[in-house]
């Protein structure tokens, strides 16, 4: 449109869309950041601090009052602050006498507890515990501290959500589900597609306004007659009526009205003089569909596969309904949305398993964002 | 490397070939019986029924997917829970009469009119500005890449956006992190009635002002240049040129992205589900329907009655795509 | 495949659980001899290998663990293999199933109300004699606990359709001895010390209460554990029962009383960690978190004997130490005694099997019930069971509060039919803590019940 390019509106405009887009982008960023973020610093500053140290409140035991030193300044525990695992502190920023006060002091400065015991501890992680008396109890005393923990970025985040988290058998699950339920609703569209197109039956034309029709049918209304269906069939022949052949077959008769709009659209825009003088030569319409309209089909069949792809890799209610929640059966979706109960603090586990369960789409999608973008023109331009 | 895609690939493999032996055994057996002759009215029978195979599968898979269970559900929205008793219309007459199910109407209603609205307004504006620019191209992918995204990963996303901590916490969810930084009290957003809707609302626009901005880039192309010039020179501002030509140019699509948002917008479950499970007043139809289905030990009578609600709401719009079809092809 | 089975992560998924029990290894030595081993001899004598079991429960994380550990052995002794699946949805997902026509073998509900439901439907196996009589010889008070898990089957005849397995304390509130020691505070010994308590936390600046709600589809029976057991507190046990059978109905003036208990200290934010309208987002299993972290986000947690299997991983085993619960204690002020509220699971037999019928009998033996005594989060009364089993003195001090009670009940909202026990009334509690009042809440859950009638 050089009409309006000409009369550049320039900066208004150009902030406008820099804002839209950065809006747009803010959300997944933030997600990919926060999934290669330490899970500590994760839960403890936003992700757009994920550059900084962050700030870790905690306690560490002392020594045991058993291995307290008596020495002129009175009995002394004195050590390195430690973790349970073994990890030693040693940036301290602040500490404190009690668990709701764990910054109230400098490190370096000594304060007076609550029992009249003196405590100190350094930036490096080292303390001294001094009583006038001996020290009495059996486990050592708690001092609590904030430490500051520098930014480390982390693959470990993604490497616990497939092993713990179920995410990387839901991955292989979710391929399963999706690679046959693209590939056999397209072949089947694309035959019906042609016969819509250029081919002459009773009823052409009413049939393929049903196609229309069904194009807005809700899965809703599918469900439970499918499923009691399913489950009588499987009780009469014997087999499991919740499995990867049922939800194949069920994704391919959803998929079916929008393959068959969409490529018969597109056949219809081939030429038609191409199909009339091959058939003047004597082909039938199989042989023309096969050697002609099936390879100048091409684009409106990626355009198609692409939309099935995205679609059915990013079902969730019919992978619900039609398949287990069983380890062996679980898509990623259904996977994701179950961590959202269960694991709904850990958003090292969330954000890592969404990433994963976009990253495929995503770059299905970039690889080919021309014919997905094609093939929505198709189906909706008018005018 | 495990059961799984052992069995799809041999999945690909037996339905693969048994779609191409089913349409090339099919046609070479019609074209072997009917056997290929001068004889015209030979050829006239063959093609006759060559149609309903190429179309026969098509039509058996929409049939039992999705045409018979339409008729199904309605049989099964005038039974009992567990169908084994005809109750005619006491499934709908609870129904209209259950304070859960007029609130959930009153946020369909609220998501009907907010979603296509936004969503085609924003993708218009994406679209007309990203013309204009330089960069319009990586724009518009950003603006689009959502469409990729599932809807149970843009929930985990977003709910990461509105994560509430205790005031006085850190808050490590931007929305609160932004009112904080501006001296308000951070909320846990998603109980707060009508406000958590609307941010649910939110993630569906995200996703789908994509969609509205690539089909209404195409229509704004569709607009003919010549009109254009002809009304600058007659001096019309920039303001009239949109509003009074392009705009009324490419309402059909604009209509055509409003109703198709509007279909997504009454079967969208996932999101819903995901974020609140229709707690705090967020319930919609589709996510109500699933709820009765598998609540208890499962009500499929109610639950067939809320699917006939949502696929009555959706008649208007099949009727029009329909009527639209027809005249079309009429003027072809 | 089996041995592919074994071979992967032992891990087990969060969300749901399954996979081959032999995953969990065998985590105890032979050798080892709090543990009766020779209940074991039946089944190794048995072969039944290449046989499978399905078997749905609702245990997850550190519950499923310790399953998996009892099964573990059957299956070393039998041949056998148990695909255990468990799930916070588990009881809807298991209604899917078997509406599909394709339920498991052995499904263990913690509803004995919906047991009764299914078992009148005609969709549960009676278990075999053989169980009906171990329960009744090897549990103490035996015959109430058979009865317990009899109902009517669709001819009308009374058969034992569940095993009780696995029962829980509900009636006690979970703390840091450290923190309370810190800070100076006391075991309150009646409900009205426990509430000048939490007066005080709010007044040194800190926060009383954990409560976290969220359980995917079954989100809200945090609350009513909490009403059944103020319910106890507040009313005798006579209209507890009734309560349960909706002779009072639902919204009686004495129910509305006891919710507004509740939102005493659930709708008071100063008395919640978080905000209250949160509670229903906090997943029950990281609300106790808070005890263990500094600054403490809050000082109790009122939960059920279970749920050391949920705490952080180095305070799971501790419990005694770091951490050590008191009984939720009753008004001094009304006259109702020390009421104690406990429930647990049934197991049911869905799908009839010889080998589902052996391992019945195998979850009626002692060795299976030690297997997961020596873990966290169980309790049992059976008799047979070697009490040395328990892993720590804190699980048997919680036996004897069960021993000790001067009443007990069983979980109400477990006992009422699944609509209302298993949904309305769950929903119902999450309304509440959203800010709909006491009033509207019960009328909602009596319509539910009214719907049923």
């Amino acid at each position: 449109m050089s009409v309006s390019k000409s009369k550049l509106p320039g900066f208004f405009n150009g902030t406008a869309l820099i804002a839209l887009v950065i809006l747009w982008l803010i959300p997944t960023l933030g997600l990919f950041v926060s999934s290669i973020r330490d899970k500590d610093a994760l839960a403890a500053s936003g992700w757009w601090t994920a550059f900084n140290a962050s700030t870790q409140v905690t306690f560490a035991r002392t020594a045991a009052p058993s291995e307290q030193v008596q020495t002129d300044k009175g009995y002394v525990l004195a050590g390195q602050l430690t973790s349970n695992e073994g990890d030693t502190y040693t940036n301290i920023v602040a500490f404190g006498s009690t668990s709701n006060t764990p910054q109230e002091a400098e490190p370096g400065s000594q304060i007076t507890l609550k029992n009249g015991d003196l405590l100190q501890v350094n930036a490096d992680g080292s303390y001294e515990y001094l009583s006038d008396e001996p020290i009495k109890g059996s486990r050592g005393k708690r001092i609590f501290f904030a430490y500051a923990q520098p930014a480390e970025f982390t693959l470990e985040n993604y490497d616990n959500v497939i092993s713990n988290g179920g995410i990387g058998q839901a991955f292989l699950n979710t391929l399963a589900v999706t690679i046959p339920a693209t590939v056999i609703p397209v072949l089947i569209a694309a035959f019906a597609a042609y016969a819509f197109s250029w081919m002459r039956f009773a009823g052409r034309e009413w049939l393929f306004a049903a196609v229309i029709g069904l194009l807005v049918v809700p899965l809703q209304t599918s469900l439970v007659p499918l499923l009691r269906l399913y489950s009588d069939l499987g009780q009469m022949f014997g087999f499991e009526s919740k499995g990867y052949v049922g939800v194949w077959m069920a994704h391919t008769g959803f998929g079916l009205p929008l393959a068959i709009y969409l490529m018969r659209n597109y056949m219809r825009s081939l030429p038609g003089d191409l199909i009339e003088s091959a058939r003047v030569d004597g082909a039938s319409h199989f042989q023309v569909f096969v050697r002609i309209i099936l390879p100048l089909s091409i684009p409106a069949l990626a355009s198609f596969t692409i939309f099935q792809f995205l679609w059915v890799w990013n079902d969730l209610l019919v992978a619900m309904v039609f398949l287990g929640q069983g380890e062996d059966q679980i898509v990623l979706t259904a996977q994701l949305r179950a961590l959202l109960g269960t694991r709904g603090s850990n958003w090292e586990v969330l954000t890592s398993g969404a990433f994963i369960s976009i990253i495929l789409p995503l770059v299905v999608f970039f690889a080919l964002q021309r014919f997905f973008v094609r093939g929505l023109v198709a189906g909706s331009v008018k005018g | 490397m495990t059961e799984q895609i052992y069995s799809a690939l041999i999945a690909i493999l037996v339905g693969v070939t048994a779609v191409v032996v089913y349409f090339w055994g099919s046609n070479w057996i019609l074209d072997t019986l009917i056997s290929r002759s001068s004889r015209d009215n030979k050829e006239v029978l063959r093609e006759k029924i060559r149609p309903w195979l190429f179309a026969g599968p098509a039509i058996f898979f929409l049939t039992l997917y999705l045409v018979y269970p339409v008729f199904e559900t309605l049989w099964l929205s005038f039974h009992n829970s567990d169908s084994s008793a005809f109750v005619g219309l006491a499934n709908y007459e609870w129904l209209f009469a259950d304070r859960e199910f007029h609130q959930t109407l009153q946020n369909n209603l609220l998501w009907l009119i907010i979603v296509p609205t936004l969503s085609t307004v924003l993708g218009l504006a994406v679209a007309v500005l990203a013309d204009r620019s330089k960069f319009g191209t990586v724009a518009k992918s950003i603006v689009f890449m959502p469409m990729a995204i599932s809807f149970v990963g843009a929930s985990v996303i977003w709910k990461f956006v509105y994560h509430y901590n205790g005031e006085g916490d850190i808050q490590i969810g931007i929305l609160n992190a932004v009112i904080v930084a501006f001296g308000g009290e951070p909320q846990f957003w998603l109980s707060i009635t009508t406000w958590n809707s609307v941010l649910l609302m939110l993630i569906l626009v995200w996703i789908q002002t994509g969609f509205a901005m690539v089909i209404l880039g195409a229509a704004l192309r569709g607009v003919p240049e010549e009109t254009l010039e002809a009304a600058i020179i007659d001096g019309a501002s920039r303001r009239q040129l949109f509003f009074r030509i392009t705009l009324p140019q490419i309402m059909p699509t604009v209509i055509v992205v409003w109703t198709t948002i509007a279909i997504l917008v009454l079967k969208v479950f996932d999101i819903v589900l995901a974020m609140t499970n229709g707690q705090w007043e967020t319930q919609v139809l589709a996510n109500l329907m699933y709820d009765w289905m598998f609540r208890g030990a499962g009500d499929f009578g109610r639950g067939s009655a809320i699917a006939i609600i949502i696929m009555i709401s959706v008649i208007p719009i099949m009727a029009w795509n329909i009527y639209r079809f027809r005249k079309d092809e009429a003027g072809r | 495949m089996k041995n592919l089975r074994k071979t992967l992560a032992v891990a087990v998924a969060l969300a749901t659980v399954s996979g081959a029990a032999s995953a969990a290894g065998l985590k105890f030595d032979k050798a080892d001899n709090r543990f009766s081993w020779d209940s074991l001899a039946k089944f190794e004598a048995m072969d039944l290998s290449g046989k499978t079991i399905r078997f749905d429960g609702p245990w997850i994380d550190g519950d499923a663990d310790n399953l998996l550990t009892v099964l573990a052995y059957f299956e070393e002794a039998t041949g056998a293999t148990v695909e255990y699946n468990g799930s916070n949805d588990f009881e809807q997902l298991v209604l899917v199933d078997m509406k599909a026509g394709n339920p498991p073998n052995l499904a263990a509900w913690p509803q004995p109300g919906t047991v009764a439901e299914l078992a009148s439907q005609g969709n549960l196996a009676p278990l075999p004699s053989s169980v009906e009589a171990a329960v009744k010889e090897s549990y103490a008070a035996g015959q109430s606990w058979v009865d317990l898990g009899t109902y009517a089957g669709a001819d009308g005849n009374e058969a034992m359709f569940g095993l009780p397995y696995n029962v829980n304390l509900k009636s006690i509130v979970w703390y840091v001895p450290e923190n309370f020691e810190e800070a100076g505070y006391e075991i309150p010994q009646t409900m009205e010390e426990l509430i000048a308590l939490s007066d005080q936390i709010v007044a040194d600046g800190g926060t009383p209460w954990c409560i976290g709600m969220e359980s995917g589809g079954a989100t809200g029976w945090v609350g009513t554990d909490w009403m059944e057991d103020l319910m106890l507190r507040t009313q005798t046990p006579e209209t507890y029962d009734a309560w349960v059978s909706n002779e009072m109905p639902f919204n009686d003036p004495k129910v509305i009383e006891v919710m507004n208990t509740f939102g005493q200290f659930v709708l008071n934010d100063d008395y919640v960690d978080g905000s209250s309208s949160a509670v229903a987002s906090i997943f029950f299993g990281d609300s106790p978190k808070g005890l263990f972290e500094t600054p403490p986000k809050c000082y109790m947690h009122r939960q059920a004997s279970f749920i050391p299997a949920f705490f952080p991983d180095e305070y799971k085993d501790t419990v005694g130490t770091d951490s050590d619960f008191f009984y939720f204690p009753s008004y001094a002020s009304k006259d109702l005694g020390n009421p104690v509220l406990g429930a647990g699971t049934l197991v049911t037999m869905m799908k009839d099997s010889p080998e589902a019928q052996v391992l019945m009998d195998y979850l009626t033996t002692p060795v299976a019930h030690e297997l997961w005594m020596a873990g966290q989060g169980f309790l049992t009364p059976h008799k047979g069971a070697n009490l040395d089993a328990y892993s720590s003195e804190v699980l048997r001090k919680q036996g004897e509060i069960f021993l000790n009670a001067t009443t007990f009940r069983f979980d109400a909202s477990d006992l009422m039919p699944g609509a209302i026990g298993a949904g309305a009334f769950w929903t119902g509690m999450v309304d509440f803590t959203s800010g709909k009042s006491a009033e509207e809440v019960t009328a909602d859950i009596q319509k539910a019940w009214d719907a049923i009638k």
